[in-house]
């Protein structure tokens, strides 16, 4: 079979940085290439050059050849492609418009991209729409363009295992319409579900190509192949060296807290029911306790209501009945009516630690105001606790000293736990801070959180659904089901 | 209820209780004015004996509490009151300043949306180069000038000194629209110039967004990326800019009416103060109030159209 993509020995230069060096691949129709590596291994760079599209001032070389037309684009966050101010069916309608096709061509692309009520999902606004609904709108435009190429970049990135098992199914049955793909991804599970073939970048470079019984069989171990939930330390570089600050299981305080502990928690809920404003009940008498030194991971799907529970910890969320309890003493719903030590004292680290940081100002700054205005700390005071607490978390003040666009994620990541660690809080709230990276950074992370729950004696709530994170460093794992504890973690 | 809907009765039950909190206000401030409609009326030599008479005969001498919740009252029924200087309902001042006022208005508009929105479109679609640094500049420019610095000196040139325009709206814009040119232009000057820039300003950013870049790659052409993905995000800013240009051009574009001896709402408003008409002044608070609560609220309406996720986050 002949190739509809090839790519060889593709070398990209920006800034004084070789992003992709020497890279070469194909991609068959019908079938699946997965370029497998680490977050800034050079992934999305070379699925952009096969678009056509490279950094600002970049020098290539090498041979990128492609198919006439357009080629299909799925990038990592859908929503970001999708126009805020326009319906969900408004490019899809350009699009058939301009190839001559009609209403009946759009609906059939979007069923072909598993949505079965096409015409429910047209009218709505992008932000009316769930992350796999987003998703498979932008399938269904490389669907309607009759692209014989698609590049995804990290489509399974940030999802729970069953959400993932679906996008997994949705992208097969793409390829089995004769598309190409090109999976750009970290995840080796769903590398191995889908991948025919598979390149293995590191640092731009390849270090392993071929097929992907070949390729996995080697980089995977004895894991067998399905599992669904990766240890965090999954994704080893196949060379075989695993890489400085992969967690070890010797540092995860499991069963640290004595039970004689619990009764004086430092956090307690008591009867937490929440709902959203003129909205449903999306938290049922939920009662939970967190002693100091202590991690309760807090596992359930996405829609489970686990965020909201930390929201309400930390006073983003005010529309509850119930009492959230710091040291015995109620805090206040919302984050407006509490008092310096009790903002200090309860901290949250988001999900997306970009969009929690100021674009135009060192990231290094923004954690040493964090100390500032939470500590009362001077100028010079607070910028020596912050560049220690980063230091700490292994991010030097050359990196720190940046703004957060030239930090990756998982660098991102480690500066909002800096951020919050900075102020010395009693309970840290962290909100699947582990599920947009990458294995090594996914253990750096958690290693990171796990030293400073023992010296710090922090009491750390860990909202994920990554069991496998729980399990490592969590104590107690409470699991939330559609609103309600169901776990043995919970207090009562 | 919709979210839409019960957001948009919040909207309009604030909105009512703003037009009431306008009269109250707008009496206590000519309260406050020193002087009244009597020493007004008693002219250049004022005698304490006939002005005591003259209030009395206009029954100003009773308490402003009084006179407020009369008024109030007949308001409520629809009855703005009559003027103290001549006995001519309220209403019809308003009626005849009104027709000019909105013709001013209207076509001000008319050529405000499209003449901005083009220019900061123009501007945005090379940042940068030479038309974006014009039109900038330009812009930037006409802005810094005093409306009432512009209408002299657009008069002295095209009306004095050329004889191209009238220069002045003396004999109505039905008999000879040439007369409407000038004040057009003067109004134009500089809501055009901050329209554009927002407008600019919103498409640079929707230009550098990946949905554009999405649009594009999948082969949209250009004018089709500019005008029906990239412009309507960048109309909410503008929008709400326009309810505040609308508001202005309906609710005393004193100088320019004046400049121009425009018979509009400003020159009634104008000549009211002068004169202590109270309820000439207060009639066209309640209709400049309601003007403003229902503009901003349009405005608003707009703004969640092209911000629909905004709706999310209020």
């Amino acid at each position: 079979m002949n190739p509809i993509v090839a790519v060889d020995g593709l070398r990209i230069e920006a800034g004084g940085r070789v992003l992709v060096d020497g890279v070469s691949l194909r991609v068959h129709p019908g079938r699946v290439t997965a370029l497998l590596g680490a977050s800034g291994s050079g992934k999305t760079t070379t699925g952009l050059a096969l678009l056509g599209e490279y950094p600002e001032g970049a020098r290539v070389s090498g041979s990128v050849r492609v198919p006439g037309g357009p080629l299909g684009h799925v990038p990592q966050h859908p929503a970001s492609v999708l126009n805020p101010a326009r319906r969900a069916g408004a490019l899809l309608g350009d699009l058939a418009r301009r190839s001559g096709q009609g209403r009946s061509e759009v609906r059939a692309a979007l069923r072909a991209a598993q949505l079965p009520e096409p015409e429910a999902v047209l009218r709505r606004f992008p932000h009316q729409l769930s992350g796999g609904q987003q998703q498979r709108v932008v399938l269904a435009q490389a669907l309607l363009l009759g692209a014989r190429v698609i590049v995804a970049d990290e489509p399974t990135t940030g999802l729970d295992p069953l959400t993932k098992a679906r996008v997994v199914e949705r992208l097969a049955a793409v390829v089995r319409q004769g598309v190409g793909l090109l999976l750009l991804s970290h995840d080796l599970d769903v590398v191995r579900a889908l991948a025919d073939e598979v390149v293995v970048l590191r640092a731009g470079r390849v270090v392993e190509s071929g097929p992907a019984g070949q390729v996995l069989g080697q980089a995977g171990g004895d894991r067998p192949p399905g599992l669904p939930v990766p240890p965090p330390a999954a994704v080893r570089p196949p060379s075989g060296t695993a890489p400085a600050g992969v967690l070890t299981t010797g540092t995860a305080p499991t069963g640290t807290a004595p039970a004689g502990l619990l009764t004086a928690d430092v956090l307690t809920v008591e009867q937490l029911t929440a709902r959203h404003r003129d909205g449903p009940t999306v938290l049922h008498a939920a009662g939970l306790g967190v002693g100091a030194g202590e991690c309760l991971a807090l596992v359930g799907r996405s829609g489970s209501g686990k965020t909201t529970l930390g929201r309400c910890l930390a006073g983003l969320h005010s529309t509850y009945r119930g009492r959230v309890l710091l040291d015995g003493e109620p805090l206040p719903r919302s984050l407006r009516s509490r008092t310096r030590p009790q903002l200090a004292a309860v901290q949250y680290v988001f999900q997306d630690a970009r969009a929690s940081f100021d674009e135009h100002r060192p990231v290094a700054a923004q954690v040493a105001r964090a100390a500032r205005r939470l500590r009362g700390l001077g100028r010079a005071e607070a910028d020596a606790a912050a560049s220690r607490v980063l230091a700490e978390l292994g991010l030097p003040a050359a990196t720190a000293g940046r703004r957060p666009a030239a930090l990756s994620g998982g660098e991102l990541q480690r500066a909002a736990l800096a951020r919050a660690m900075v102020v010395r809080p009693k309970v840290l709230v962290c909100d699947e801070i582990t599920s947009g990276l990458d294995g090594p950074t996914r253990g750096r992370v958690l290693d990171a959180l796990a030293r400073r729950l023992r010296e710090a004696d922090l009491a750390v709530l860990l909202i994920t659904h990554d069991l496998a994170a729980a399990d490592t460093i969590a104590g107690r794992t409470a699991v939330l089901e559609g609103g309600r504890l169901v776990g043995p973690g919970g207090a009562d | 209820m919709t979210p839409l809907r019960s957001w948009a009765g919040r909207r309009l039950l604030l909105g009512a209780v703003q037009a009431a909190a306008v009269p109250a206000l707008v009496f206590l401030l000519t309260e406050a004015l020193p002087g009244d409609a009597a020493v007004a009326l008693a002219g250049d030599s004022p005698d304490p004996q006939r002005i005591a008479a003259i209030r009395a005969a206009m029954r100003l001498d009773r308490p402003a509490g009084e006179r407020f919740l009369e008024w109030a009252f007949g308001l409520l029924h629809g009855d703005l009151g009559s003027s103290l200087v001549t006995g001519r309902p309220v209403g019809s001042y308003l009626a005849d300043g009104f027709g000019p006022t909105l013709l001013l208005a209207a076509s001000t508009l008319a050529l405000l949306v499209p003449v901005s929105v083009a220019l900061g479109v123009l501007a945005a679609r090379r940042e940068g180069g030479p038309l974006d640094r014009l039109i900038s500049s330009a812009t930037l420019a006409v802005y810094a000038v005093p409306e009432f610095a512009l209408g002299v000196l657009l008069t002295s040139v095209f009306a004095l000194r050329l004889g191209w325009l009238p220069p002045t709206a003396v004999g109505g814009a039905w008999r000879d629209p040439a007369v409407l040119v000038l004040p057009v232009l003067v109004l134009l000057a500089r809501p055009v110039c901050s329209i554009s820039r927002l407008v600019r300003a919103g498409m640079i950013e929707a230009l550098g967004s990946p949905y554009v870049a999405q649009a594009r790659r999948y082969g949209v052409p250009a004018a089709r990326v500019h005008w029906t993905h990239a412009l309507p995000n960048a109309l909410a800013p503008a929008a709400q800019q326009l309810a505040r240009t609308c508001d202005w051009l309906l609710c005393g574009v004193i100088v320019t009416e004046t400049l121009f001896v425009v018979p509009g709402l400003g020159t009634v408003l104008l000549d009211a103060v002068a004169a202590r008409d109270v309820p000439v002044v207060q009639g066209l608070a309640v209709v400049f109030g309601l003007l403003t609560v229902v503009l901003n609220l349009g405005a608003d309406l707009l703004a969640r159209r092209f911000a629909p996720r905004s709706a999310v986050a209020a």
